[in-house]
Formats: C-alpha cells, sequence, structure tokens
C-alpha cells in the first residue's frame, strides 16, 4: 500500500485539476438538474481514478482503504465543494449494508459500482410522520413473509428521494411486539409500482426532501436485509457507519476567518468593527471552541493512523459547531446591515452567510437532533439513566396512539 | 511535539493521579481555607518527591528536559484534586524567564534549585486591572526595585520573584531573591482571599535589590511568553477541577433520587452534565494542542485558546455541579465549593477571559482592540 501522504498528495492533486470542470464557479447559476448531471460526471470521474468506495472491498468495486483515508479524502472534497451532496446518502449507508446482508452478490457489486459511478442514487427511507427522534415508532408496515411481502404506509423527509433509483426502508412487520422489536429492513426499488414520490420545499428554498407514499408495494423476501424483527438493529448499525465521517469545526459554515473578512471593512459607532469589544469576544469565544474541535478531529485521525478507536469525544462536533455557526451567521447578518438582507437561493453554506444562516436550523435536526446527541452523549459515555419511557416494553399496538 | 500522548506521557498522567489520589487531603485544603498564610505543604512535597518541580527544566540543569506537555499532564490531575500549592506553575515561569535570559551565572544560581523543588517562585506582573502593563509602575533603579505589585500568587511563602518594571521608562523584568530582603526592603502584605492557598500578597518594594533579565522590547516579549506559558498549565489545572466537578454531577445523578426516580433521568440536569462533557472535552483538547505548540508559531493563539475554553469549563462545571447536588452543593463539609473558589482564583491569576480573547483576536485579524 502506497504511503498515506503520498495517497493524498495524489487527492489533492486530481481535485484541484478536477475544480475547473466541477466546482464552484463552473456550476454557478445552474438549475438543480443540471447540477445533478455534473454531479453525475464527477462521480464517474473520480470512480475511474479510484477514490470512490475509499472503504468499500475491491471485490465490490472499492478501494479496500482505511476509514482514516475516506476521512482525508472527504475533507479535501469538502474544501473544494465538489457536487457530492446528491450523492451523500447514496453512497454512505445503503452500500455496505446490502454488502454484508445482501444474497445476490453479483447483483450487489452492480449496485454499487452504479452507484460509486453515480449512475443510480439511493436514498433512506427512515422517518415518518410520527417517527423521526424515535425511528423505532415507525408505523409503515411491511406484511408477508417467505413468500414476498407487501408494504404499505409513508415516509417523510426522504432525501434526494425524487431521484432515487433505490432506497432501504425500515418497517414493521409485527406490530405486536415492543416498538424496537417487530422493525425489518429491506431494500425497495423506488420505481415499482405503488411508489409515489413527492419533493417539497424546505424552509430554505432548497427541494431535496420528499414524501413517499407505498401503497400495496410488493416486495420479494430477497430484500430483506438481516433477519425479520432485526430492522433495528440494521438500522443503527447503518447510522454507525459513518460515525467517522468528515466531520468540520465550522458545522459545514463558513470559517471564523471569513467572519473576520466580512467584518474588516465595517464600522461600529464610527470605529472599525474589529476594535468593538464585543465582537471580538465573539470573534474569541468561537474561534476558541472551533479549535478545541478541530483538535479532537485532528486527534482521531492520528489515533486510527496509529491502528487505535479514536475517544468517544468525536460525537461533539455536530452539536457544538452547528450552534457556533448558526449564531455566527446571525450576527455576520446583523453588522451588515442592509448588506446583510440579499439572499441568493442555493448559495454554498461554506461560503455565504445568509445561506449558512438558513440552513443552520436543519442541521440541527437531521442527523440526530441536539436533543438526541445530548441524550446519546450523557446515556453512552456518561453513563446517566434514560429518560422516562411509558412505552417501553409495550407491544407496539397497545401504545395509545 | 505530537498530539496523540505516547506511553510515556500517559504512565506520567497515571502516576500523577495515582499519587494526588491516594494523597489528597480533603480536610487539609478545607481547613487552608480558614487560615491566611497557610497552605498544603503536603502537595509540595509530594511534587518535590515526585520530581513534578524538574520535569521541564534541561538535563543541564538537573531537570528532566521535558516540556509543556509533560506538565501539563501534571497540573491536570493536580488540578482534579485542587492542588495545594501554586508554585508548579510559577516555578515553569520563573524556568522560562532564566532559560531566556542567557545569563549563565544567573542560570547555574537558580535552575537547578527551581527543579529539586528548594527555592519557589512566584511572578509578578500585574498592577492594578492590567494583567501584564506595558509600562509598569513599579520602578529599577540603582540595582533596586520600588513600587507595589498587587495579589500576587504563592508570595506569602516564595523564594524568589520574576518582577515586571520600568527602568528610565523603559521595561524591563528582574529577579529577586526575597531572602536576600534586609530592613525594610520587601513587605509582604497578606491578602484575606476567597482561595487561602493560592497565599496571595501585595509586595511592596522598597529598594529590594533585583538582576535584570530582559530589558526593552525583549521584556515585554518574554513576559507574554511567560504569561502563555503559565496560563497553558493553568488551563490544564481548570481542565482537570472542571473534569472532576462533571464526574462528581454525574455520579450524585445516579445516585441521587427524586419523584421517583434518579435526577440523571430529567433531561434538564442530564443535558446540563452531557454540555460538561462537551466543554471539558474541548478544553482538554486546546490545551493539548497548546502544550504541543511550546516554542512554535501559533503558541499565543493556541494558549489563549487552551485558556478561554478551560476558563468557560471550570466555571461552567463550578455553576452547574453545585446546582445539581442541591443544598448538599453547598455546604462546607461537602467542599464543592473548594472548586468553586479555584475557578474564581484561577481565572484570575493570569489574566481573565477579556486579556486573553484581545490577545487571541488581535493575533487572528491584526487589529489591537
Ligand atoms: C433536511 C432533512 C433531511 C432529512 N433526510 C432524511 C432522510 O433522507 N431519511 C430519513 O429517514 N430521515 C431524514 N430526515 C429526518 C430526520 O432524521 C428527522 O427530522 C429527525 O430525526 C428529527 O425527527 P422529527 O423531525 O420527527 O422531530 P421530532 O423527533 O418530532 O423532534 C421534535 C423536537 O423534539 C425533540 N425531542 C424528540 N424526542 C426527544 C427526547 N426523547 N428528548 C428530548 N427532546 C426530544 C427533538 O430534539 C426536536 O427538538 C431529514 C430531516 C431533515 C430536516
Amino acid at each position: 500500500m502506497i504511503a498515506l501522504d503520498e495517497w493524498q498528495e495524489r487527492a489533492r492533486a486530481w481535485l484541484a485539476q478536477a475544480v475547473p470542470e466541477f466546482g464552484l464557479a463552473a456550476r454557478a447559476g445552474l438549475t438543480q438538474d443540471e447540477d445533478l448531471e455534473v454531479g453525475r460526471r464527477y462521480m464517474a470521474a473520480k470512480y475511474d481514478v479510484g477514490f470512490s468506495g475509499i472503504t468499500l472491498p475491491p471485490e465490490f468495486g472499492g478501494q479496500g482503504l482505511s476509514r482514516l483515508h475516506k476521512v482525508l479524502f472527504d475533507t479535501l472534497e469538502m474544501q473544494v465543494a465538489m457536487p457530492v451532496g446528491y450523492f451523500g446518502v447514496s453512497t454512505a449507508m445503503p452500500l455496505p449494508i446490502l454488502i454484508r446482508y445482501c444474497e445476490d452478490k453479483a447483483w450487489v457489486r452492480e449496485r454499487v459500482i452504479a452507484a460509486l459511478r453515480g449512475e443510480e442514487i439511493w436514498c433512506q427511507l427512515f422517518s415518518e410522520p410520527a417517527a423521526g427522534s424515535d425511528l423505532a415508532g415507525l408505523r409503515t408496515r411491511a406484511e408477508g413473509g417467505e413468500q414476498g411481502w407487501t408494504v404499505n404506509g409513508q415516509k417523510l423527509w426522504t432525501t434526494f428521494a425524487q431521484y432515487s433509483d433505490y432506497g432501504i426502508l425500515v418497517a414493521r412487520s409485527d406490530p405486536s411486539v415492543p416498538k424496537h422489536k417487530g422493525l425489518t429492513f429491506f431494500w425497495i426499488d423506488m420505481k415499482a409500482p405503488g411508489v409515489t414520490v413527492r419533493p417539497f420545499r424546505l424552509a430554505n428554498g432548497d427541494i431535496q426532501c420528499n414524501e413517499v407514499f407505498f401503497d400495496d408495494v410488493a416486495m420479494a423476501d430477497s430484500q430483506r436485509l438481516g433477519p425479520v424483527g432485526e430492522g433495528f438493529s440494521v438500522a443503527i448499525a447503518t447510522l454507525m457507519i459513518e460515525r467517522y465521517a468528515a466531520s468540520d469545526a465550522d458545522g459545514f459554515g463558513p470559517p471564523i476567518e471569513a467572519f473576520i473578512e466580512t467584518l474588516r471593512p465595517l464600522t461600529i459607532n464610527g470605529r472599525p468593527a474589529l476594535e468593538d469589544g464585543r465582537v471580538r469576544g465573539v470573534i474569541a469565544r468561537n474561534h476558541a471552541l472551533r479549535q478545541g474541535l478541530d483538535s479532537i478531529r485532528r486527534r482521531a485521525l492520528l489515533a486510527m493512523e496509529a491502528g487505535m478507536e479514536p475517544g468517544p469525544e468525536g460525537s461533539l462536533n455536530k452539536l457544538f459547531s452547528v450552534r457556533s455557526r448558526q449564531k455566527l451567521s446571525e450576527l455576520a447578518l446583523d453588522l451588515q446591515g442592509a448588506g446583510g438582507l440579499s439572499y441568493a437561493e442555493g448559495a454554498y453554506t461554506k461560503a455565504d452567510w445568509a445561506t449558512s444562516w438558513m440552513g443552520a436550523p436543519t442541521m440541527r435536526l437531521a442527523g440526530g437532533a441536539d436533543e438526541m446527541l445530548l441524550n446519546t452523549i450523557a446515556e453512552k459515555i456518561l453513563g446517566l439513566p434514560q429518560d422516562y419511557r411509558p412505552d417501553k416494553g409495550v407491544p407496539f399496538n397497545a401504545i395509545p396512539v | 511535539m505530537s498530539i496523540l500522548h505516547d506511553e510515556t506521557q500517559q504512565e506520567i498522567a497515571a502516576e500523577t493521579a495515582r499519587v494526588l489520589g491516594a494523597r489528597r487531603d480533603k480536610a487539609r485544603l478545607l481547613e487552608v481555607l480558614d487560615r491566611c498564610g497557610e497552605w498544603d505543604e503536603g502537595f509540595w512535597r509530594t511534587a518535590v518527591e515526585q520530581g513534578w518541580t524538574g520535569l521541564a527544566v534541561p538535563e543541564d540543569f538537573d531537570g528532566l528536559g521535558l516540556g509543556l506537555t509533560e506538565l501539563g499532564l501534571v497540573a491536570q490531575e493536580a488540578g482534579r484534586v485542587i492542588s495545594g500549592a501554586p508554585f508548579l506553575t510559577y516555578g515553569h515561569g520563573a524556568v522560562c524567564a532564566l532559560l531566556a535570559c542567557g545569563d549563565e551565572a544567573l542560570q547555574d544560581a537558580w535552575l537547578p534549585r527551581l527543579a529539586q523543588g528548594e527555592v519557589r517562585a512566584a511572578i509578578a506582573f500585574a498592577e492594578g486591572t492590567d494583567p501584564i502593563p506595558l509600562c509598569p509602575q513599579v520602578e529599577y533603579r540603582d540595582g533596586g526595585l520600588h513600587g507595589e505589585k498587587a495579589g500576587v500568587a504563592g508570595a506569602l511563602a516564595a523564594d524568589i520573584a520574576v518582577v515586571s518594571a520600568s527602568r528610565d521608562g523603559t521595561p524591563v523584568l528582574v529577579l529577586a531573591d526575597l531572602n536576600a530582603a534586609v530592613s525594610g526592603q520587601l513587605e509582604r502584605t497578606a491578602i484575606h482571599s476567597i482561595d487561602n492557598g493560592r497565599l496571595f500578597a501585595n509586595l511592596g518594594f522598597h529598594g529590594l535589590p533585583a538582576t535584570v533579565l530582559a530589558e526593552g522590547d525583549a521584556a515585554r516579549d518574554l513576559a507574554l511568553e511567560m504569561q502563555a506559558q503559565m496560563a497553558v498549565l493553568a488551563a490544564h489545572e481548570q481542565t482537570g477541577g472542571a473534569e472532576a466537578l462533571m464526574l462528581a454531577a454525574r455520579d450524585y445523578a445516579v445516585e441521587r433520587k427524586a419523584f421517583g426516580q434518579p435526577i440523571g433521568a430529567f433531561q434538564s440536569v442530564k443535558h446540563r452534565i452531557a454540555e460538561l462533557y462537551g466543554l471539558v472535552e474541548i478544553a482538554r483538547a486546546n490545551c493539548i494542542h497548546a502544550a504541543s505548540l511550546q516554542g512554535q508559531a501559533g503558541f499565543l493563539e493556541a494558549a489563549a485558546c487552551a485558556r478561554l475554553s478551560a476558563t468557560e469549563a471550570y466555571d461552567t462545571a463550578a455553576r452547574d455541579a453545585v446546582q445539581i447536588h442541591g443544598g448538599t452543593g453547598v455546604t462546607w463539609e461537602g467542599a464543592l465549593h473548594l472548586h468553586t473558589r479555584r475557578a474564581r482564583s484561577l481565572a484570575i491569576e493570569l489574566g481573565n477571559g477579556l486579556f486573553w480573547e484581545d490577545v487571541l483576536v488581535t493575533g487572528l485579524t491584526g487589529v489591537a482592540a
């Protein structure tokens, strides 16, 4: 295997030459559909040079490299803002799950390569109108067994379902047992009869989330991933896969340096804004916080490089960095006065204060709401007791609605 | 220096924790609070016996030749058990000053004795509300110091002091042997404080002889560098204290019941402890990062980050851990106030949050306050 820094240099060089064709400037003014097409071309190019499926086994079209390689590449890729958002869910969770649980390995290999090349897109059908944080409370039903299954119900939020060819799905196969025990995991064909996808607009203008309806959708038993009734563990395993994803101490918003440069020409009470004690306090506090998160990240990378398991403090990043991003973006807009009012929908969140600010609430909910992250830290790291849960141990169909 | 601790460093931390854990004397710490001028000499004997005083002193001067990372790990453990003496941090400040001064006779005279723990040092920079005055009021003339430094930590039991002063309007850093004072050259006025073990005193100088270590811009730069190194050690202590409080709150929340369940099952309690965990880990990461940059570019800003996040962690932990303990949190015997008091004294010593915010932001933006 080639040395890590050499590999990283190669990645950096390849990304640098890809910027003119796929970078932000090249995509300015494109519609989402056009942008997606550029994204697909980028994914194919990346696959051809061997930077796709970094941690996936070579026999399935991956590179068979370490988590560290992946984190390093993702970090570099984020810095140059490549059009990978459409494929984020698709290439992260579904592929390892398919590889692990799906019996038809030749079919899996085809799917993995098509997803890595951006030719096919997968979505994640977990959340529902009545089941978000409380994922195990989901109501979509899967009835049947070895002869085949029928799905009925509704999913909500499903990111990029409007572009998806396939999805991974958790559904309730047995309502007569407690909620965590009656779930089963499947893959589903998004083009199958009875699947309806309805995109809706988010508060920041983005059209990426969908309602997905299932009306008597048929699935073969071979579409089941993992044993009947074990869907919750498979789902949790899915969510754990991305634990070490590239984290960003700026919460995917603009960095402190951008805040400083935004403020440099501004004045407060006729004096330079950067001389104002309140502004200085904000800069210092946010920088110290992000510097700490960044040190945690770098220490985790070093631990991985040394073959050790990184500490649990890596789980702090999203909680702390996104709150910092939200408040800093507020202030950056306010201090610009009328200059803070203009809004260009769909700008890059790491480069535009209004977009960063409008998108921050989403980040505090999706992928684990702040409150759920605090619960996880408290319970899993510190050993504090679970909340009072009146539905614990109660058969799902006996829980009052 | 790597930010991933190696085995030796992990051992230093574990061994320090073991020794200090076994010898912690809560009764003595509480007693000292009432007695201005007393301190926990047992802690200091342990520090000397364990060789912590010489950890970051070069081998040429009878030290172990390690650095801020190792001394920081000791400081973190000392903070966890509320170290009984302020001299590790200030001794390190004196070591920095002597190493930088380049005067071999002075180095030979003091560094081995600092390394062996034979002398205890205090650092006297602050005047009024200014942690490092640009033009100190204390004057240095005819080889002696004149004027007053207020609130010097460790001053009641220090043998030597590094003092900032002005000589004909130019800043100087000087070293004074406090034990060499004769007939009223030195007045130590004890401050009865919220944290008496810190041995705070006002130092009045009336011609106390002292030797110049640095002058002009070099004196200013050295004072800031010393302050930053000491602040990184203090930040480790604060982080250790914050973590101890966070864990105490956790333990209490698991054990104490109200309304039929452990109070730790109430989210307003549980989430507060989870937030403390975050503040502690962020402070720790900043401490490790800053210590690893000792002597390199960016050290000052990293030290400021460590100091700011550690002060926030300790203060927040002091407020919230007491709250989570209910009435037990505010009793004398419960002793949480040892941490509450230490959080305050450590936040005031070495410059408050506003001072470090300005150090950091001036470094980041190039714009002074
Ligand atoms: C932009 C976006 C994209 C998404 N993409 C997908 C996707 O592709 N696939 C998918 O399956 N899901 C997706 N989601 C759904 C996401 O996972 C959920 O929104 C999230 O889990 C929160 O669930 P909820 O919205 O139902 O809120 P709720 O769970 O109803 O939470 C509402 C509020 O109550 C709080 N709360 C809930 N339970 C507790 C508790 N025990 N203690 C304290 N507070 C609590 C929450 O923290 C939150 O503040 C997406 C969401 C968004 C916003």
